[in-house]
């Protein structure tokens, strides 16, 4: 059917452009984009709050472009970007009344919506919201509600609206999806999410117990020699363009005051890992302090720009 | 009520009230009280935002940080934030429906006409056509991702998404900035096979010369078309939003590079070439500036009571003596748009040297004479020529500035905080 | 708003009066041994019945329904489709496609759930169908060996593969009879295990490469999880199998973990997690293939006023009797018997505790598999 409300393309619809490199076989093997951090280093985050004026509390938030992007930007030789980096805007409209339709509630009240811009991906996206992104709004409310002391604004709605600008890779452009194939990139995104949601309701003055901060963790089987015998390594904030194989990965909101854990999105196999010796974890609590030490890095970030926030705010009145 | 104007106007002894509260409650007041400084004090009028009335917000822009479009920009005006990014996808002809039916009607017409200097006009009108039958411009706007607290996020575009995104695509149309010939993707059937053009030579050797050879060549089809999406998300709203949502169209459509594209016998399909330095930018045509400006008038209701009212002529006389004061305001911000009915529009090109007016719009009331309008004219004029629209005068500056600021942080000196210490704790 | 406040929270709030909810919360974290409302132990569940092939027009269906009335149907039909080659597959040549066609794709699996007094893009049935779907699509088998199928190397996904230009498409439609009672998940997500385990694809007449065609007796038609002989599954074999994964709903509150819990426990339960397992064959015990945090509904509840702070008590009461103690489980001051409601996460503990319940050789998992094995199959 079509969009009336919306300035519609040809009716026949469109294809994205073919190049003509990806058919030869084996190319891009050697731009193939790799991991240049250590395991547990983390990326770059630039987080900046307060950029909105007409909302209550915003924030921006941008990863660090991986080391290959960042130098296809700075001399480009291909048209196809060997990977992307996240950015997305957050904004927090209220503690505001709720409609009079609505039931009462002794506490506040969270809606949640996250929706890609249509240029966020390699693949378009519509402009409806889709199952992915429905779901992303529901675990980032999830996330959130844990954090907000909600029954000090009852009969109140908060609105939080992300917008994905740049949204992350689900695998190497030139990888054909493989048996560990799912949507890697969409637990990236919340992480983001999650941060910057955070940082926007700290600038909207919403009381909360703590901070709370996304991190992603993965277990990686990169050897692709020998696939079936290596054991899958432990590695945090993973770009999965960087990774010929991800085999689980685990995403976790986290509160570093209170050592608690708001949202744990874990999925794949993480049965098998290679950890260190001693280490008796097994892979799925490997994985998830992995995620929590990713999330106690972006608490820092996330810690300096809300002071920074704090103290304009200060400096202005 | 009276009180509290009169105490800004008049008396600041007496004022007990925060300038903030005081324009959130006489918010007509309190702009006019900074509009009309009193006689005395010798001052110029000024807005409530500290410019003056025909001062544009700083535009600032940056292009080409988006990693997945073939084109965007960032476009900041004030706080009004705009982000574009243009996607070109492929439109085969063997989509379109009535593609075959068309080619073989201009084909005729063409022949019809024949002669040379009208041949540019028909050239012209198939451009025209080929963009907007085919809508190979795509454009969109949208508000619902939280920029400003009266738009539901997720909702369906409100009216003025609407209303915004048929402008541009209007606007896109009128000025025929994208040039449809950036947009085809050709084809050169290759020459007729050896033998079959030996057998044509043959029979008509007798009465054509060694030139028929170059004829038989087939003419170039077209295969495809580039359609561009553009899609502008607004993640900041104080305000005018169409200037920005324009600005930002107009430098993420000069930042656009195509791809190389060819039709492929083997596969029957097009393929692109990845490789940066066969990429095409398109080439616009012309560089038309969006002005908009607001009325604001001392009385709103003054010019309403005059019609309705026909014996209030003392009235009237009274009016025009001081109460039917107005300013305009340039580049209105998101309070004085809550404050005004009369709004002024235009978009202004220029050609050889010239000033052209492509589009101009007023609505909403009837204060603006002509001898005004011809100001604003002179106004939006300037400001192309001083290059206070930033995002086009310094597009190639800020390109090749570090892609770290994109979107909406002017200053950038945070950045991104050293993460050792989870690491420590890692160890 | 409404709608998607009850969406999203693990169910709607039930109307029970912060007096009510200490009850439960205080009889349910009794160290050891809570006392659930219905007297089950807590890694009981509610007795159900369940019957499977119920629909003779789809290739697999099943029925269950629960004791407290609420029942769900599901029906898989499958349908050959071709494979296209997407641009990604292009990309290389013809090591990709060979890649592509053992893996199969997760999109070849679609997911409907349908719950009375929800619209299909709501937030609860996109949430449980993407959670479902993520743990179907995510069980994979390492390699042929160790007794695993070879027919279910690549999982489910590698399943559906026919040959390199054909495959098959599932569509599983989940329908809850009658408005949800307590939170879904684990009736739904019993369901369709069963209904999968009941599926059958004709048998494929066609060799290699050729276009497929398929053998018309549906005596022969083979399940889409292949299943040993009775006598195998009895002697012990059966995990040699693999199945389609079960997602469990896990609370926990106080020190407890409680499975299939019912709307009162949910309530006022301090952490909700969807834990999805499956068999491991090469192990032959569980393997863990998605947990999601599910949004409690005890953080939305009403707070109950201690008689200290009660305008109405005052002088009722002998100040002491509300001094507040820190609960071990939530790490926060409350005062006994008074009804907060919960703040905060989970604890990396309380976490690893759930899941190795479920896990543990001999648990609550194994359990439902097995239990879910037993019902038979025509």
């Amino acid at each position: 059917m079509n969009d009336r409300r919306r300035v519609n393309g040809p009716p026949g619809g469109t294809r994205p452009p073919v190049y003509a490199s990806l058919l030869q076989s084996g190319t891009g093997a050697d731009i193939r984009a790799q991991r240049q951090r250590q395991p547990t280093d983390l990326r770059k985050i630039f987080l900046k709050t307060g950029l909105i004026p007409s909302a209550s509390g915003s924030s921006y938030l941008e990863f660090e472009p991986s080391a290959s992007l960042a130098a296809a930007r700075s001399n480009p030789k291909s048209l196809i970007p060997p990977s992307s980096a996240l950015k997305l805007a957050c904004t927090v409209h209220g503690p505001k009344p709720l409609p009079r339709s609505a039931p009462f509630s002794p506490n506040l009240v969270l809606t949640t919506h996250v929706k890609y811009a249509p240029f966020a991906a390699r693949k378009r996206k519509g402009h409806v919201r889709d199952s992915s992104e429905r779901d992303l709004g529901v675990h980032l409310e999830t996330a959130l509600r844990g954090a907000i002391i909600a029954e000090r604004w009852p009969k109140s709605g908060l609105d939080i609206t992300v917008t994905i600008l740049e949204a992350e890779d689900d695998r190497w452009w030139g990888d054909v999806p493989d048996s560990h194939d799912a949507s890697w990139g969409m637990m990236n995104v919340l992480a983001g999410c999650i941060s910057a949601a955070s940082a926007a309701i700290a600038d909207a003055h919403i009381d909360c117990l703590d901070l709370v901060s996304g991190g992603v963790a993965a277990l990686v089987s990169d050897d692709s020699t020998d696939s079936s015998s290596a054991l899958p390594k432990l590695m945090l904030d993973t770009d999965p363009a960087e990774h010929r194989s991800i085999v689980s990965a685990c995403v976790v909101a986290y509160m570093p005051a209170r050592d608690e854990i708001t949202e744990l999105w874990l999925k794949g196999d993480s049965s098998k890992v290679s950890t260190a010796d001693g280490d008796e974890r097994s892979g799925h609590e490997a994985l998830i302090d992995g995620a929590v030490d990713a999330a106690r890095g972006a608490h820092t970030v996330l810690a300096e720009a809300v002071r920074e926030s704090l103290q304009k705010a200060l400096g202005q009145s | 009520m009276a009180s509290a104007s009169t105490a800004a106007t008049a008396a600041p002894n007496s004022l007990s009230l925060p300038p903030s509260q005081f324009a959130r409650l006489q918010p007509h007041a309190y702009l006019l009280a900074h509009l009309s400084p009193p006689s005395s004090s010798n001052q110029p009028s000024i807005r409530a935002n500290g410019r003056a009335p025909s001062q544009f917000r700083v535009t600032s822009a940056n292009a080409g940080s988006l990693t997945h479009t073939n084109g965007s920009a960032v476009v900041r005006l004030g706080d009004t934030t705009a982000v574009c990014g243009v996607r070109a996808e492929i439109l085969h002809t063997d989509d379109i429906a009535s593609w075959s039916v068309s080619q073989s009607t201009n084909a005729n017409k063409r022949r019809r006409i024949g002669e040379t200097e009208k041949e540019s006009e028909t050239a012209d009108e198939e451009d025209r056509a080929h963009i907007e039958d085919l809508n190979l411009l795509v454009p969109n706007i949208s508000l619902s991702t939280g920029c400003a607290p009266g738009f539901i996020p997720s909702a369906p575009p409100s009216a003025l998404a609407q209303s915004l995104s048929h402008q541009i695509l209007s606007l896109l149309h009128t000025t025929r900035l994208v040039q449809a010939e950036d947009l085809r993707i050709w084809y050169q059937p290759p020459n007729l096979g050896p033998e079959e053009a030996q057998q044509h030579n043959d029979e008509e050797q007798m009465d054509l010369d060694a030139g028929a050879n170059e004829e038989e060549t087939k003419p170039a089809e077209i295969k495809a078309f580039w359609v561009l999406y553009i899609d502008i998300m607004l993640i900041s709203l104080a305000g005018n939003p169409f200037d920005a949502a324009w600005a930002s169209v107009l430098a993420a459509l000069r930042d656009t590079k195509l791809p190389k594209a060819w039709w492929d016998v083997d596969n029957e399909s097009i393929l692109c070439s990845d490789d940066v330095n066969e990429s095409q930018k398109l080439s616009l045509r012309g560089l038309p500036i969006s002005s908009s400006f607001c009325v604001f008038e001392a009385d709103a209701a003054a010019g309403w009571r005059a019609v309705v009212i026909p014996d209030a002529e003392e009235q009237k006389a009274q009016d025009s003596k001081h109460g039917s004061q107005k300013w305009i305001l340039a580049d209105p911000d998101g309070y004085e748009e809550g404050l005004v009915q009369e709004r002024v529009h235009f978009v202004v090109d220029k050609e050889e040297g010239k000033t052209v007016i492509v589009k101009m719009e007023k609505h909403g009331g009837w204060t603006v004479d002509s001898e005004d309008l011809r100001q604003l004219v002179d106004i939006s004029a300037q400001r192309m020529v001083a290059g206070l629209v930033v995002p086009v005068a310094c597009l190639p500056a800020l390109v090749t500035l570090s892609p770290r600021h994109t979107g909406t942080s002017s200053e950038s000196h945070i950045d991104h905080e050293p993460l050792h210490q989870p690491m420590t704790e890692l160890g | 708003m409404s709608n998607q406040r009850q969406a999203s929270s693990a169910s709607q709030t039930p109307h029970l009066s912060p007096a009510e909810l200490s009850y439960l919360y205080t009889s349910l974290s009794l160290p050891k041994s809570p006392i659930r409302p219905d007297g089950r132990s807590p890694t009981q569940f509610r007795p159900l019945t369940a019957e499977s092939n119920i629909l003779p027009g789809t290739n697999g269906s099943a029925r269950i329904g629960f004791a407290d009335g609420t029942q769900a149907i599901v029906g898989v039909k499958a349908e050959v489709e071709k494979t296209v080659l997407s641009t990604d597959t292009l990309a290389s040549g013809e090591g990709g496609e060979s890649t592509a066609a053992t893996s199969g794709h997760g999109s070849w699996v679609q997911m409907s759930i349908e719950i009375p007094g929800f619209r299909d893009d709501d937030a609860l049935p996109v949430f449980l169908s993407e959670m479902m779907r993520e743990s179907l699509v995510g069980a994979v088998v390492e390699g042929g060996d160790g007794g695993g199928d070879v027919m279910m190397a690549g999982g489910l996904k590698g399943r559906l593969v026919i040959n390199k230009r054909w495959h098959w498409r599932l569509y599983i439609d989940v329908l809850l009879l009658s408005q949800p009672l307590s939170y879904p998940l684990p009736l739904l997500s019993l369901t369709t295990h069963l209904a999968l385990l009941s599926t059958k694809l004709p048998k494929l007449k066609s060799q290699g490469e050729e276009d497929p065609f398929f053998d018309d007796d549906w005596e022969v038609a083979e399940y889409l999880y292949p299943r040993g002989s009775k006598l195998k599954a009895t002697s012990g074999l059966a995990s040699q199998y693999v199945r389609p994964p079960v997602t469990l709903l896990v609370v926990s509150v106080g020190e407890n973990v409680i499975f299939d819990p019912s709307r009162e426990e949910i309530a006022v339960a301090d952490a909700v997690l969807a834990i999805s397992v499956t068999r491991d064959t090469e192990a032959g015990n569980l393997k863990l293939l998605s947990i999601r945090t599910i949004d409690p509904p005890s953080r939305l509840t009403q707070p109950a006023v201690p008689n200290s702070e009660n305008v109405n008590m005052l002088g009722a009461t002998a100040p002491t009797e509300d001094i507040a103690v820190l609960n071990p489980a939530t790490g926060e001051e409350e005062v006994p018997g008074v009804w907060r409601p919960r703040r905060g996460g989970v604890k990396r503990s309380v976490i690893a505790n759930m899941i190795k319940t479920v896990l543990k050789k001999g648990g609550v998992g194994e359990e439902v598999l097995e239990g879910l094995e037993g019902v038979e199959v025509e």
